[in-house]
């Protein structure tokens, strides 16, 4: 193999010592050529990140080589002396890691800290050199004004832009090798999928090769040329991407292709109940905007306040008996809509009405009314639930919270609840921590079901659990809901399991909603270029029917503390004109409910821009 | 900019903050029993020459009055006479209610600035003591999370914070200068007088330093930016130098801030056990002979001083950690 970059021959890594220490890595082998890019995936525990680690010598203990080689352009990297792997890794090999935003020291400007890193590397460097190649790779990977960015402190630059430096800090030294884990992870699908778009043309400028690391099949099928799959530390399979996805060969793969959900294929949605014509709202959300005062930075804390808009002119029903989600990335407004329509905050503007009354028209009784018929289940199924209740408790606790139920009724209420969420009652006794993740969440349905709400509301309940689980709750929430005839308000980020249970659905943009549509239109005919954008970037192995590099521009979200006077989309819309930034257009019909708000729906004919499958 | 906003924004802040410490203190020394003007005039003294002098000063006003006098005084940077001290050097009181000289009472800021350069001088050299100390044992201990270094610290604060200051001057007084001769002790005659009061309150404060540089600086080496930086190729003493000291160094420093401060305003112990000629010995000195301007003049002073030292360190913190700026 004289021409391999990277020759990783039998790596097998245990934890501790002795010949019984378990394995974490078993007899992993593989080449990497030049310019090659290598995908790597694996569930959470595969021993991916291990592998990444230990190709660059950064196995700390317990973790240790047992046997094997990691031979880098002739050399193995496990038996180099100290001074040696640090050169060699600055220099030849770039790691740009999962956690972009701790990887850089907080107190140093973040071009001075990569200047510092090429002449730790290249010994002789001057300042003023390092620093014109440092800019000019800022620029390469399309960080604007980078001279400027160039004296900013890392706190200064958000997550995506923070992992395009730590790629400019890999890349400073000219590498062979980049070995990226898990770059993606962090960050929202649309930021992810810019970043992706980078690599690869970052590999065919600079002649890099790459070895990626991820959890996410389609991420890795996006960049790679070949791909390995880990489970348990042993390399189950090892092909070309397309071969991979097209002809499995192991069970794993078949299982993380199986899991993987569908936008556009399988188009029985049998889950999928759409409103009814006649049917009334439960819940109406009229013009509601929440603002924040931020402290002003002017003198003596006096000059303009600083305001940050939250939500913004928000408008929807939800109707009876329907699956209604809401879906936008990070900073979109989700968190504060979710605090509003719980009336845990009233709006600056307009109203909420539940079942035709104000939810904060009553005063305190009146929301507490409230709140009884409306339930809210949270993401998270640790920290949701307190440690050192028994179940039984918890369940139990909002019909003490709200007084209803004697204490002997309270016992067979939430029995009768526990076995209507499929949980054992022998569970009634126990601690928390005796459940899995989607036991816990049966629980935290459990406790909003007790109350007997019309509408419950979801916030990033599945977000969670696996493919697997998620499936079995969702089924128990459709069981629920013809029996009861609970409506949902499902929130995400997540639009595959948007696509798998929402009739309607709402996108949210910096605080507007600017497509409100049912099911079908907006994953097949979607009206706001960023709706386009997320399925553009949603991860899928699916022919797309909408491709990034149609639909994205580079950038990210503007922030919602200066929002710029146009559309807030406009910096990343492909499709902007003059218009977009001067007015912000306004939600119109797109026929039956639904709407979008676009400019470019005025003259319809230059909308949809598909892919020819 | 904001260097400019900043220091009128702190600055404004500071004089509301010593104007409300002359408020209380002003208040409260009026409403506690005893009347300065007996002790100034003498036991001996008649009643109504006792009221006139009190008339004269203006002690009889209501105290909302005599403190806006009194306010208005140190807004021109006069901060009064003292009650009892002559410009003279001498005692005045006891009998002497019908002393001409009394009219030559001493100023309370030349009081204050002539005692003020030798407690500056005793807390810079506390400090440096401290530091010397603390600065290599706790950067080793931090280093070495754990381990002997690590223990050592713990150790060292844990014993020093332990030996009361009054038990340890009059020891080391007893060993240093009585017995072995090597450095004076008691009163000031030259520079070598600073060094025994200093190492004592050098031993009281290095505990506080020794613990918050280890826990600072083994916190900052678990942080991921370090482990990263030796990924990008970057040596271990630079890590080390560049990054990790220099991110411990804020907490270290606001401490060092808190510190100074007190070292400034209330040494009174040590400065008594050694008779050291600095503020807390006037200021035991004024409160035994209800010395009101010269307490007044004290309190305002050590209260702007804690105002400006907080501003440079603020300052100092914001230069080195940018994001202490939002």
């Amino acid at each position: 193999m004289g021409t391999s970059l990277l020759d990783v021959s039998n790596l097998t890594v245990a934890v501790g010592e002795g010949a019984s220490a378990p394995r974490v890595l078993t007899d992993i082998s593989f080449t990497l050529e030049p310019r090659g890019i290598l995908g790597v995936i694996g569930g959470s525990g595969a021993g991916k990140s291990v592998l990444a680690k230990a190709i660059i010598n950064w196995l700390e203990s317990p973790l240790r080589v047992v046997s094997g080689k990691v031979i880098f352009e002739g050399r193995d990297i496990l038996t180099m002396s100290d001074r040696e792997t640090r050169l060699l890794r600055g220099k030849a090999i770039g790691y740009v890691g999962g956690n972009p935003s701790g990887a850089l020291d907080p107190t140093m400007t973040v071009g001075s800290q990569i200047v510092e890193k090429l002449q730790a590397v290249e010994p002789g460097t001057s300042y003023r050199k390092a620093q014109e190649r440092v800019v000019a790779l800022l620029d390469a990977v399309r960080i604007p004004s980078s001279d400027q960015r160039f004296n900013e402190y890392p706190f200064q630059y958000s997550g995506g832009m923070m992992q395009r430096a730590m790629i400019v800090d890999a890349l400073v030294s000219n590498p062979r090798l980049i070995v990226a884990d898990s770059i993606t992870q962090p960050l929202d699908v649309t930021v992810g999928a810019q970043i992706l778009k980078l690599l690869r043309e970052l590999r065919d400028e600079f002649d890099t090769s790459i070895l990626f690391v991820s959890n996410s099949l389609p991420t890795v099928a996006d960049v790679s040329d070949r791909i390995i799959v880990l489970d348990c530390g042993i390399a189950v399979e090892q092909q070309p991407t397309a071969d991979l996805i097209a002809s499995p060969r192991s069970a794993k793969t078949r299982q993380l292709i199986d899991e993987l959900p569908t936008l556009w294929a399988h188009d029985d949605r049998s889950r999928l109940k759409p409103a009814s014509e006649n049917a009334r709202p439960i819940m109406s959300v009229r013009d509601v905007s929440r603002n924040y005062a931020l402290a002003s930075r002017g003198l003596l804390n006096f000059g303009p306040k600083r305001i940050l808009q939250a939500v913004r002119h928000v408008d929807f029903d939800i109707y009876e008996g329907e699956n209604f989600g809401i879906v936008g990335e990070s900073g979109c407004g989700k968190s504060t809509l979710t605090r509003l329509l719980t009336a845990l905050e009233p709006p600056d503007t307009g109203q909420i009405t539940f079942e035709g009354k104000d939810i904060f028209g009553r005063g305190k009784e009146g929301t507490r009314a409230f709140r009884r018929r409306m339930q809210l289940v949270l993401q998270d199924p640790y920290n949701s639930l307190p440690p050192r209740n028994s179940i039984g408790t918890i369940i139990g606790e909002p019909l003490v919270i709200h007084g209803i139920a004697s204490r002997n009724e309270r016992r067979s209420r939430v029995l009768e609840v526990m076995a209507e969420v499929g949980l054992p009652a022998s569970l009634y006794e126990e601690l928390p921590m005796v459940l899995t993740a989607g036991q816990r969440q049966r629980v935290n349905v459990a406790r909003a079901l007790i109350l007997e709400p019309r509408l419950m509301l979801m916030d990033e309940t599945l977000s969670a659990l696996g493919q697997t689980e998620q499936g079995q709750l969702l089924d128990l929430l459709e069981k629920l809901q013809a029996q009861h005839g609970v409506t949902y308000l499902y929130i995400s980020h997540d639009i595959a399991m948007v696509r798998r249970v929402c009739a309607r659905v709402a996108v949210m943009y910096l605080g507007e909603v600017v497509e409100l549509a049912e099911n079908k239109t907006l994953f097949f005919n979607p009206g706001h270029p960023y709706s386009r954008a997320l399925l553009s970037a949603a991860p899928t192995l699916e022919t797309r029917r909408y491709r990034s590099e149609d639909c994205l521009l580079d950038g990210e979200p503007p922030s919602p503390i200066d929002l710029p006077s146009g559309c807030a989309f406009a910096s990343r819309c492909p499709q902007a004109f003059d218009r977009c930034l001067i007015e912000n257009p306004r939600l119109q019909s797109r026929g039956g409910l639904n709407r979008a708000a676009c400019h470019l729906l005025d003259s319809e004919n230059t909308v949809p821009k598909e892919v020819s499958a | 900019m904001f260097i400019v906003n900043f220091l009128i924004r702190r600055l404004a802040q500071g004089v509301v903050i010593i104007f409300l410490v002359s408020f209380l203190i002003f208040t409260l020394l009026r409403v506690i029993p005893g009347d300065p003007v007996r002790l100034m005039a003498g036991g001996m003294a008649p009643d109504h020459v006792i009221d006139q002098i009190a008339e004269d000063m203006g002690l009889r006003d209501p105290i909302p009055v005599q403190f806006v006098r009194y306010m208005g005084g140190v807004l021109q940077g006069d901060l009064g006479q003292s009650f009892i001290r002559p410009a003279s050097g001498a005692a005045v009181g006891g009998a002497s209610f019908d002393d001409n000289t009394r009219s030559e009472r001493a100023e309370v800021f030349d009081l204050i600035a002539d005692t003020a350069p030798f407690t500056l001088q005793l807390a810079l050299l506390a400090m440096a003591f401290a530091l010397i100390v603390a600065l290599p044992v706790g950067i080793y201990g931090g280093l070495r999370p754990g381990k002997w270094p690590d223990r050592l610290a713990l150790y060292m604060g844990s014993l020093f914070i332990s030996l009361p200051n009054f038990w340890l001057g009059i020891v080391l007084a007893l060993v240093l200068s009585v017995n072995l001769g090597w450095l004076p002790a008691i009163g000031y005659q030259g520079f070598a007088y600073t060094i025994l009061p200093a190492i004592v309150l050098a031993v009281e404060i290095a505990p506080f330093l020794i613990r918050s540089l280890t826990v600072s600086v083994a916190q900052n080496m678990r942080e991921n930016y370090i482990s990263v930086a030796a990924i990008r190729g970057i040596g271990h003493r630079r890590i080390v130098m560049a990054h990790a000291l220099k991110n411990a160094s804020v907490p270290l420093l606001n401490l060092l801030g808190v510190q100074f401060s007190m070292l400034l305003g209330g040494v009174l112990v040590v400065e008594f056990i050694f008779d050291y000629p600095g503020l807390g010995l006037l200021t035991i000195n004024a409160v035994l002979q209800r010395d009101f301007p010269l307490i007044q003049g004290i309190a305002i002073v050590t209260s702007a001083a804690f105002v400006v030292i907080n501003i440079i360190v603020d300052l100092a913190a914001t230069t080195i950690d940018p994001r202490l700026e939002y």
